[in-house]
């Protein structure tokens, strides 16, 4: 498991966090003290950093600095100022990312996975899916088994990649377009309903009939 | 200044003077002296008078109307104390006089209102960072805890968000100094950022949103025109019809200038309304009906913002058929530079 170490002064926020990451399969560590936080921070050999700008004794952009004197740590820094200034200073003093709060807690999702998989050059194996009745291949938005492969628009491409990584469990409409919307597809209900029957008759004519399954009133669901 | 006006003035020295003649040739009559001289000194000593006015006139003459020139050129006329010249005269020096206090007890005056202002736009914004830290809090709770319940009070967070946020742009549109910084930014990634930012109501209102022709680069202050999109998106939402509501965003390069469409097909505004939405507090029809709350402060805001940053700001609409918001990014000569 990843673990993410959460550089945040105030407890309440801090607490909420560690429950989120962790509910979001991620390992969230902390820290309570921050009179010594450079070396707290460096000796929890962390995978990533959430760092606060404003902390007591040192300010975040202070510690970012001299982290990255001895590591290459991805950190993301959060804090609530939001200028371009804010953004630049931090991204100069080693930042890999800039969340400003009150975060939208699916893009910071979002950037965590983003900076993980870059660090861990998982990148490629992350290309292409294997659900045993056919592999999704992400790099080249298709869908593969044995002989026969078939093309993907961008947007089917976002929907079945969604479901795969929900398999076995019923997903809403709702969660769909949330997560379309999100990695900026702005579609409306009636946009999913053609892009759910396209993407259907595309998995049917290479033999996969009825493997996306539709439960009524609540989503659907892919076998 | 005229001569004659000059004379006026000094009407009161010329009847002495006239007086004074008179006296003189009744003098000279009763000594009986020569014609000659009864006729000389009257003239010569008005010529002199005359000549002394003259110069004296002259020198305040170059001397005003030099201050005058001063002035009509200047941008801040209240800086013309700084400006004056020493005068050769008496009432000169005690009009430079004048000027220079008035002109600085003036400035320690706006200086003392420029700080007060700028203190309390300072104290704005430490205020709205700290109470970002609650919000986010909050929601990280109902993140934490999604029910219908806590679900319904992240929707109420969000519009506290938007007023929060609408206060720190007010705080930053009224101050003189430049808040901003300009680089160059991707239209698309503006528009995307401010449609996330509304993506709750967008998607409860069920708005279709048409968004394409927006891969173009301008330079601005991304943050700025994402806040001014937001606010639009947030009108159109506010405004929309029952049905079929629909927001389409997009961008046309043109010579001089790049133009970000924004169209709804909302309610609209009334025909007479519309020169009169970018006033402070200007609510019109739309804004009392419906128990819409309109507060007359977003559109104002934008154009506001718009003008610091130099972009255009323009609304177009027809009652029942939508409204049409164009914001106008001109190509500065920082990018025919770049380009050649």
């Amino acid at each position: 498991m990843k673990k993410i170490l959460i550089v945040e002064d105030d407890q309440k926020l801090r607490n909420e966090l560690k429950i989120y990451l962790e509910k979001n399969g991620y390992e969230a560590l902390t820290i309570e003290k921050f009179d010594n936080s450079i070396q707290d921070i460096l000796d929890k050999k962390a995978d990533l950093i959430l760092l606060d700008i404003n902390l007591p004794y040192l300010d975040g952009e202070y510690i970012c600095k001299e982290i990255r004197k001895t590591s290459n740590v991805p950190i993301i820094m959060v804090t609530s100022r939001d200028s371009e200034l804010d953004e630049l200073i931090s991204l100069n003093n080693g930042a890999d990312q800039y969340v400003t709060k009150p975060y939208n807690l699916q893009i910071l999702l979002a950037k965590i996975a983003g900076l993980l998989k870059r660090t861990e050059n998982t990148a490629i194996n992350q290309n292409k899916i294997d659900c045993r009745e056919f592999i999704l291949n992400i790099s080249k938005s298709m869908i593969e088994k044995e002989e026969k492969q078939i093309e993907l628009t961008k947007n089917e491409l976002k929907i079945l990649h969604f479901l795969v990584l929900r398999k076995g469990q019923i997903v809403s409409r709702d969660e769909i377009i949330n997560y379309l919307w999100d990695s900026e597809s702005f579609i409306d209900d009636n946009t999913l309903t053609v892009n759910m029957t396209r993407l259907r008759t595309k998995l049917e004519e290479i033999g996969l009939k009825d493997i996306i399954e539709t439960k009524r009133g609540q989503g659907y669901i892919l076998k | 200044m005229k001569f004659r006006d000059f004379l006026k003035d000094n009407l009161i020295t010329l009847i002495l003077i006239i007086f004074a003649l008179i006296t003189i040739e009744i003098l000279l009559m009763i000594y009986s002296f020569d014609i000659l001289m009864k006729i000389y000194t009257p003239i010569a000593i008005l010529l002199l008078y005359f000549i002394g006015l003259y110069i004296s006139y002259l020198k305040r003459k170059t001397y005003y109307n030099n201050l005058l020139n001063t002035l009509e050129d200047l941008d801040q006329k209240y800086l013309i104390f700084e400006l004056v010249k020493d005068p050769s005269f008496s009432d000169g020096k005690i009009l430079k006089y004048v000027l220079e206090e008035t002109g600085k007890s003036m400035l320690e005056n706006v200086n003392k209102y420029k700080y007060i202002q700028e203190d309390y736009k300072e104290y704005i914004e430490l205020w709205i960072h700290e109470i970002k830290m609650p919000i986010a809090t909050s929601k990280m709770i109902i993140e934490n805890n999604k029910t219908e319940v806590t679900e319904s009070i992240d929707e109420e967070l969000n519009k506290i968000e938007n007023y929060i946020e609408q206060a720190l742009f007010y705080a930053r549109s009224n101050t003189v100094e430049k808040d901003y910084y300009i680089k160059k930014a991707n239209l698309k990634e503006i528009v995307n950022s401010s449609i996330l930012k509304n993506k709750d109501s967008l998607l409860q209102n069920k708005i279709n949103i048409d968004i394409h022709d927006l891969e173009i680069e301008v330079y601005t202050d991304s943050k700025w025109c994402t806040f001014i999109i937001n606010q639009i998106i947030q009108n159109s939402i506010k405004y929309s019809k029952e049905e079929d509501k629909k927001i389409e965003i997009y961008a046309k390069e043109e010579k001089e200038k790049v133009i970000l469409y924004i169209k709804d097909n909302g309610i609209g505004i009334k025909k007479g309304e519309i020169t009169r939405v970018f006033e402070k507090g200007f609510t019109g029809e739309n804004g009392r009906i419906n128990g819409r709350k309109s507060t007359g402060i977003g559109l104002y805001l934008c154009k506001k913002l718009c003008d610091k940053l130099g972009l255009g700001l323009e609304l177009n609409s027809k009652k029942d058929i939508g409204t049409e918001v164009k914001m106008i990014f001109p190509k500065g000569s920082f990018m025919e530079i770049k380009n050649k």
